[in-house]
């Protein structure tokens, strides 16, 4: 007992040192950051006089500045949160941010206040939801207000850029599916650690497989309808993806039954397929894949635009502020991975990849290191969603997969989906603290 | 789920390497199709921050220069449509020609040490330049030619026979390149071919003037042809084929023949010749080659050695049959009779420099051909002489100048005869050569000859 105590006393002291370091660790990566952000800076001031161009210095150094103070506040809070994915964070959105400043100084200053929003959010998010187990208590509540969200823009939405989900709020549009998918991916966590027992075995026989019953599978059916919904309705076949494939590599990491995956990608491919033959739009899509180049005046001017540009690059790009990104439609949301890629080269494009396979390993890890399988899940399914839409987009623009219109995590402009994925930091951060002290 | 959370993170991570891979093919293996495809806007950017070097004439007057508009720069010829054909164009639509096209890079400032002024120039944000031309062509003279030329289609091309440096190389009708973006719907179906450099591109049948070539070929077979005689009765018959002649000519030696441009003697030399020995004459002559002037040239054709039949070898030796030869072909051969044999390797441009003034390239005069011997050239020059002096060419003479030349009224299919004229002066000490072609517009002897022998007095008289 006593022996015990003691050895409890010693961990703590260690786990309080090791977190201090964490923290004094993401400081010195948040230097750095800094500057890294302020060279950015200078080169777009210097590079292009011009008053407009102060302000992208001022953006840079307040940024920076506040993710500083979010980083002293997990420290005087006590907050034990991973301490790597805030730094790469903040690596991927100062770079979005001077792009942005670059492309169009308007959407730079704007983004600038999302960001801060963002990281205001993000706070929030590790203070009110830090005991984030409740949140599997309410599945059905929330997965029902995902649900009417997602739908709403089908019936009152706008269409932007060929995407019909985005809903006018007034002051500024709102993307409800961005929201929307960290809601499935809760859902499906909670839903398939309360099940996986029944999913994993089945309860009928059916020919020599086992297979659960359909109270059982039901909902997850339903996952493929939302996901045909949205490629279909709001024509928005990168989200579509995103959640379908999101939601195969939880069922698979809950259940280790790959003939779900299987028996789902041909269902997909199954609805994928018929809404081809059904729906012009997808099979434009698909076609312009295909070959851009015979309609290379209309629909195949974006891709062709967008590999012009990835190859102008180089190995080490044009420079910042010296390309030509400004032919590629669309350049600042969805296609600014080209807009990089052309101005600092395979040195920089690349350079953001292994930034998403960092953020990956430590998503991985925050999951490999959880106890329990809800935490497990919803980390391993947050890290998925969002390692898929970076690659998702990424292989839009460099025409490996059909271009979507879905945004480059952290580093597209876009409102919705920074806040949107500065809340999933958020949850993940979560689960690493809540980790951090059961040990 | 450890395991299969473990194969998740393998299975992100290989996608992202699959990204990695791609991206770096996309990108290192550089594809030409992409950086070149007209709707790839970046090369055109480049050059729109680059000021685009000048282009002078042999006397310094400038021929194109860039003017900028604010920040747009324009591309503006100050001459007009003198030498249009020769300068070339650059437009964003309709891509570029000429000069401006074969010398873009230095134009640009991107060779030599201007390469590397201008790439720190852009780092700096500083104005790029390119470098500058200065062309052999003489614009007064040049539009001399354009003038003579008037609205009739042809061709004029005066070369400096010691050097090789062309003076004049016109086609008509041209265009102002000025208003290139404007006329370009106009010029492409113009039935008269605006833009074609007829100088350099054009294939007529040479006529009579080929008989200059057909005399080198048959003196250097059979040497003892200077002193024989023909005997043209009018008419020729070759295989079951009447070949007719102008006039009954009579007895005449080479030189005579040349002068009055027997055709009958020509045929006969040509059939006496042989088919190996004609090819061989007309490479000789460089012919059959682009000389590589600066700007391209259609090399000379002729029937294949399988329709090189009787009839076919009679026909070309006298400039007609198959044999297709633009004017600048004809204007060297003149040079090479004129140079004692020797054709001085054309050449559009004398000198290249780059942005600060230093010279990048200069010309450094070469023979290209040695056509004919000395002994050859001198017998076929006095045909040429007597030509102008008492022959068919009589209109070509400058007064106080002795002039040599060949005249050739060439047939085709579309119509009245083209008019021809060769030849050089002065004919004692050789200067220069010229080539004058008029398309369907008669007789060499009364069109062609004249627009030579005011444009050889000009030049002479300026000094050339």
């Amino acid at each position: 007992m006593t022996d015990g105590s003691y050895g409890n006393y010693i961990s703590a002291v260690a786990k309080s040192a090791a977190r201090r370091k964490g923290r004094r660790v993401e400081w010195k990566l948040l230097s750095l950051i800094g500057v890294y952000a302020m060279i950015g800076a200078a080169a777009l001031y210097l590079g292009s006089a011009g008053a407009a161009d102060r302000k992208v210095v001022f953006a840079c150094v307040s940024v920076v500045a506040a993710y500083f103070l979010v980083s002293f506040y997990w420290h005087y809070s006590g907050y034990r949160g991973d301490c790597f994915l805030l730094p790469l964070v903040a690596l991927l959105s100062t770079t979005g941010l001077i792009f942005l400043f670059r492309l169009d100084p308007a959407y730079g200053v704007r983004q600038f206040f999302w960001l801060l929003i963002g990281l205001g959010v993000l706070l929030l998010t590790t203070r009110l939801l830090i005991d984030f187990r409740f949140l599997s208590d309410y599945k059905y509540i929330y997965a029902l207000a995902g649900l009417i969200a997602l739908i709403l823009p089908v019936f009152f939405g706008q269409e932007q850029g060929g995407a019909k989900s985005w809903l006018d709020l007034g002051i500024f549009n709102f993307q409800p599916s961005e929201f929307v998918k960290i809601l499935v991916v809760l859902f499906l966590a909670s839903y398939l650690s309360e099940n996986r027992a029944v999913l994993t075995v089945g309860t009928r026989n059916l020919g020599g497989l086992a297979l659960p019953g359909p109270q059982e599978w039901g909902p997850l059916l339903a996952m493929w309808g939302i996901s045909l919904l949205l490629l279909v309705y709001q024509k928005d076949l990168g989200a579509a993806l995103i959640y379908f494939s999101t939601f195969l590599t939880m069922v698979y990491v809950a259940t280790s039954r790959i003939l779900y995956v299987l028996f789902g990608s041909t269902l997909f491919a199954a609805g994928a397929a018929a809404s081809f033959y059904m729906f012009d739009h997808v099979r434009a899509r698909f076609e312009i894949w295909m070959n851009p180049w015979p309609n290379i005046e209309t629909t195949g001017y974006q891709i062709i635009q967008s590999l012009f540009a990835i190859n102008s690059g180089g190995v080490l790009g044009s420079g910042l502020g010296l390309g030509f990104p400004g032919y590629i439609p669309a350049v600042h949301t969805d296609l600014i991975f080209s807009a990089i890629c052309e101005e600092l080269g395979l040195a920089g494009g690349a350079g953001i990849i292994i930034l998403f396979m960092l953020f990956v390993y430590r998503g991985i890890r925050i999951a490999l290191k959880t106890t329990d399988e809800f935490a497990a899940l919803a980390a391993s399914g947050l890290t998925a969603l969002l390692g898929l839409q970076a690659f998702i987009i990424i292989a839009g623009v460099t025409k490996l997969l059909p271009l979507t219109g879905i945004t480059l995590p952290y580093i597209s402009y876009g409102g919705s989906s920074l806040v949107a994925n500065f809340i999933l930091l958020g949850l993940l951060l979560n689960i690493s603290h809540e980790e951090e002290s059961d040990l | 789920m450890k395991q299969n959370i473990l194969k998740l993170g393998f299975l992100l991570l290989g996608l992202f390497l699959i990204l990695v891979g791609y991206l770096s093919y996309l990108q290192v293996v550089r594809n030409p199709a992409l950086a070149s495809n007209p709707y790839n806007r970046r090369v055109q950017e480049m050059e729109n921050q680059t000021v685009r070097g000048n282009i002078y004439d042999a006397k310094g007057v400038v021929l194109a220069r860039t003017e900028f508009d604010g920040k747009q720069g324009r591309r503006v010829y100050p001459q007009g449509d003198v030498a249009a054909h020769i300068i070339g164009y650059v437009s964003d639509r309709y891509g570029r020609a000429g000069l401006e096209s074969a010398y873009d890079s230095y134009l640009l400032g991107m060779e030599g040490s201007d390469s590397v002024r201008n790439f720190i120039n852009r780092l700096l944000g500083k104005e790029q330049k390119g470098g500058d031309l200065t062309l052999t062509i003489d614009s007064s003279l040049q539009e001399l030619a354009e003038q003579l030329l008037g609205n009739r289609r042809g061709a004029v091309v005066l070369v400096d026979t010691r050097t090789g440096a062309l003076r004049v190389v016109a086609s008509a009708p041209g265009y102002d390149p000025n208003r290139l973006e404007e006329y370009w719907p106009v010029l492409v179906q113009a039935a008269d071919s605006p833009l074609l450099n007829r100088a350099a591109q054009g294939a007529y049948p040479p006529g009579s003037t080929f008989k200059i070539i057909t005399a080198a070929g048959a003196l250097a077979d059979k040497p003892g042809l200077a002193d024989s005689t023909f005997n043209c009765q009018g008419y020729l018959m070759v295989g079951g084929y009447k070949l007719t002649d102008l006039a009954v000519h009579g007895e005449v030696d080479l030189k005579k023949a040349l002068a009055v441009s027997c055709n009958t003697t020509f045929a006969q030399l040509g059939l006496g010749l042989g088919t190996d020995s004609f090819y061989r004459t007309f490479k000789a002559f460089g012919l059959d080659q682009d000389p590589g002037p600066g700007i391209a040239v259609r090399p000379g054709t002729l029937a294949a050695p399988g329709d090189m039949i009787q009839t076919e070898l009679a026909s070309s030796a006298i400039g007609q049959g198959e044999v297709l030869v633009s004017p600048l072909h004809m204007a060297l051969a003149a040079a090479a009779i004129a140079n004692q044999g020797v054709i001085m390797h054309p050449y559009l441009v004398e000198s290249v420099r780059d942005s600060s003034g230093a010279a990048v390239q200069s010309v450094t005069q070469r023979q290209w051909l040695t056509a004919t011997t000395p002994a050859i050239s001198g017998i076929i020059k006095e045909g040429m002489i007597d030509a102008v002096r008492g022959g068919t060419a009589t209109a070509a003479a400058v007064s106080g100048v002795k002039v040599a030349g060949k005249t050739g009224s060439a047939q085709n299919p579309h119509g009245k005869t083209h008019a021809w004229f060769i030849g050089f002066a002065p004919a004692e000490q050789p200067r220069l050569a010229v080539a004058v072609v008029l398309e369907n517009a008669g007789s060499g002897a009364s069109v062609a000859a004249p627009v030579a022998g005011s444009l050889l007095a000009t030049a002479l008289a300026k000094g050339y």
